[in-house]
């Protein structure tokens, strides 16, 4: 069973993400509500962190800041990082473009194949 | 460092200088040595100076105004960006929520509340659909997306535009009416259904907003000779005689505390009038003529009546239109990301390739160029696919042939053709030159530069546009020769492995396979394409002599994919079908196919 961490300020879409994913492919599901939580849940839940979804629009840490701080930590630096946001301008994917995340997700996502399109995007086959 | 870019910005005038600076110590020379009479000469070299100097400063000048200009744009992107944001972050939470609830994976809810929910599902994709058509329409007023035409009546559209209004007319206690004066072939025109839909329900919104309660908001419908008119007539307050006009500037409102009481944008009627203009036709607003039916007593009361005008259509069948590069000539022709670490030449050339008509994305390093690529490749991004990659040789950082390289190197993007700008023979650099599929010369005119792009997009575009996987190589020749005759260009593969080598070598625009492939290759072939970025959403016509069950349908999906048995289609029928998957896929070059 995969476990994945969501980061994201808004409650209401860390709920549905999460909810999608746990009903949809069954994996486990960890939330966070800032960048520094996000990151302190990482270390803590390392073994068998499979993935994290990263919000990008946060107050104070916003999503590229959270993911180079995680880069820089060698404990969590390895788990492939989602950017899921709402930010879907190509002024704005320019700018993901040169993050060197595993992949960027749009919302407003689609609850029943947000799942696949994470599946798909990291090359997995369960 | 000098960059090759300010070398070119800088080579031309000094390479002039020097040459006017060298005629003018000859001329000295002559004059002192002749002694004689050297006024007339230097006056007409003093004159030459000048003239120099004016064209060098109207160049400069030039310059910043495209950079100025694209500032602009910049602040403008950014604006559209956060809005786009602030709207797509609560529909994510109601998607997702409506999305499991009506999939029933919560548990059941009655038929009721399951058709409620869909309603709720169905106008929150349209809501997302809205937004990105207002984002699109910001690119349509810079130019650069294309109407999706079709012969339409004014009168449907009015009445499904009610409709969807009825419920927020019900809620203000406004009744709304439709009435139609044109006779029943007159009230055809030319026309985007989702954009005039736009407008009608914006326009409708508006009325319903500003209307009195129990007061009524007609729509009428009438023609002339060669115009449709649709009038929107309110009874509200009314628009003073000098903002008549103004309202359809962006953020105008009649009075400030419209936008927060009204709940509108300040953007509705601005966004009406780019859509009918794009159309050809005209809006405007009128103050309703005094004692009109339902007008109340005092002057400023009397409403508003909102006209549009359109040209009528002419056309008998309601088949889209065919030549709507003639009739809009700014279509875009592809996106063209220009690579240079130069902002001026890259601003320059930007600018150029806009005025023709393509989309361009600027990006100023090697590396910038390789991930643009990558995701534009690998993610379904509303943004069309790359058409061609204008790069630089020198650049700091990753230089232009390694850029070049690793572009070629990746699946995903080895089939962008790229084009190289430099001040270098292609000659003298036969690895670049081999790997390119275009090379200007710097200093480049407009005119070599958009020739060689078109060149070159041609030249993408005639390679094979169909891939035809067939294991048994009679039915092939059958087949190919009958494409080959409709002037379509296709490629034959009798194994696995070739279609895999003519995939790679350029992604087909769609793909034929009949399942004859042995040892269930087909399958793997399917599997093996829907992994490669460029080919996971490729069009596919999947041919078989047997029905096909399914789940193998399920495996055997690509993008749109259409499943047809030998047993109940013609071959002529199998042709007419993928000509006309060609043609769409022609037709909607500036789509993604998704």
């Amino acid at each position: 069973m995969r476990r994945i961490l969501i980061i994201d300020d808004e409650d209401d879409i860390r709920e549905v993400a999460a909810l999608s994913l746990e009903t949809i492919a069954g994996w486990e599901i960890i939330t966070a509500g800032s960048g520094a939580d996000g990151i302190r849940a990482a270390v803590d839940f390392k073994p068998g962190l499979d993935a994290v979804l990263l919000d990008v629009m946060m107050p104070g840490m916003d999503g590229p800041s959270t993911f180079r701080l995680m880069q820089q930590n060698p404990a969590i630096a390895g788990i492939p990082v989602l950017l899921l946001t709402a930010k879907v301008q190509g002024v704005d994917r320019r700018r993901f473009a040169g993050l060197g995340v595993a992949a960027v997700l749009f919302k407003p996502f689609n609850p029943l194949t947000l799942a696949s399109q994470i599946s798909e995007a990291l090359g997995w086959k369960d | 460092m000098i960059t090759e870019g300010h070398r070119r910005m800088s080579l031309f005038p000094s390479a002039f200088i020097v040459l006017l600076l060298t005629t003018v110590c000859l001329l000295t020379i002559l004059t002192l040595r002749l002694g004689a009479r050297s006024r007339n000469q230097r006056r007409k070299l003093d004159s030459l100076d000048v003239e120099l100097k004016r064209s060098r400063e109207q160049g400069e000048q030039q310059k910043k105004k495209l950079v100025e200009r694209s500032g602009l744009d910049n602040v403008k992107d950014e604006f559209i960006s956060t809005v786009s944001h602030e709207l797509r972050t609560p529909l994510t939470s109601i998607r997702g929520a409506l999305g499991l609830l009506s999939s029933g994976l919560l548990g059941n809810v009655d038929a009721k509340a399951q058709n409620l929910l869909r309603i709720a599902s169905s106008n929150t994709e349209r809501l997302i659909r809205l937004i990105n058509d207002i984002l699109d329409l910001e690119r349509m007023e810079s130019g650069r997306a294309a109407l999706n035409l079709r012969r339409c009546s004014i009168y449907d559209l009015a009445g499904e535009a009610m409709d969807t209004m009825a419920g927020m007319a019900d809620a203000a206690g406004v009744r709304l009416e439709l009435s139609c004066s044109a006779p029943r072939d007159s009230i055809y025109f030319d026309s985007d259904p989702d954009r005039i839909l736009q407008v009608l329900t914006n326009l409708l919104s508006n009325a319903i907003k500003f209307s009195p309660p129990a007061s009524k908001v007609s729509i009428q419908i009438e023609a002339n000779l060669d115009s449709l008119f649709l009038k929107v007539i309110d009874r509200g307050r009314g628009i003073p005689a000098d903002q008549l006009e103004s309202v359809f500037d962006r953020f105008q409102q009649v009075e400030s505390s419209d936008s927060t009481r009204k709940g509108g944008t300040g953007l509705g009627l601005a966004i009406c009038r780019s859509i009918i203009q794009q159309h050809g036709g005209a809006i405007w607003a009128q103050p309703n003529p005094p004692n009109q039916n339902g007008a109340g007593p005092e002057q400023g009361a009397r409403g508003t009546t909102l006209w549009v005008q359109f040209s009528r259509s002419t056309r008998a069948s309601d088949a889209p239109l065919p030549p709507l590069a003639t009739r809009f000539a700014r279509r875009g022709k592809g996106l063209i990301v220009v690579c240079d670490d130069d902002p001026g030449v890259r601003v320059v050339v930007a600018e150029q390739l806009r005025q023709h008509g393509y989309d361009v994305i600027e990006a100023g390093s090697g590396e910038e160029v390789i991930t643009l690529a990558h995701e534009q490749a690998i993610r379904q991004a509303p943004t069309p696919p790359i058409s061609a990659i204008l790069l630089d040789l020198y650049m700091p950082g990753l230089s232009g042939s390694e850029t070049l390289q690793q572009l070629k190197g990746a699946t995903a993007t080895a089939a962008i053709p790229v084009i190289i700008l430099s001040a270098v023979a292609p000659t003298e650099r036969p690895l670049c030159a081999a790997n390119a599929q275009g090379w200007v010369r710097k200093p480049f005119s407009e005119e070599l530069l958009l020739a060689e792009l078109g060149r070159v997009l041609e030249t993408r575009d005639a390679t094979c546009q169909i891939l035809l996987v067939e294991g048994d190589q009679k039915v092939a020749e059958a087949m190919m020769a009958g494409f080959e005759e409709a002037g379509v260009r296709i490629g034959h593969a009798s194994t696995f492995q070739k279609a895999v080598d003519q995939c790679l070598a350029g992604p087909p625009g769609l793909l034929i396979l009949d399942l004859t492939l042995p040892d269930g290759e087909d399958f793997t072939l399917v599997d093996w394409l829907r992994r490669q970025p460029a080919l996971h959403a490729l069009p596919m016509v999947v041919y078989s002599g047997r029905d096909i069950s399914e789940g193998e349908m399920l495996k055997l999906r690509l993008g749109p994919t259409q499943f047809l048995s030998k047993a109940k289609v013609e071959f002529g029928e199998v042709e007419e079908l993928v000509l006309a998957m060609v043609d769409r896929l022609r037709g909607s070059a500036a789509v993604p196919v998704a």
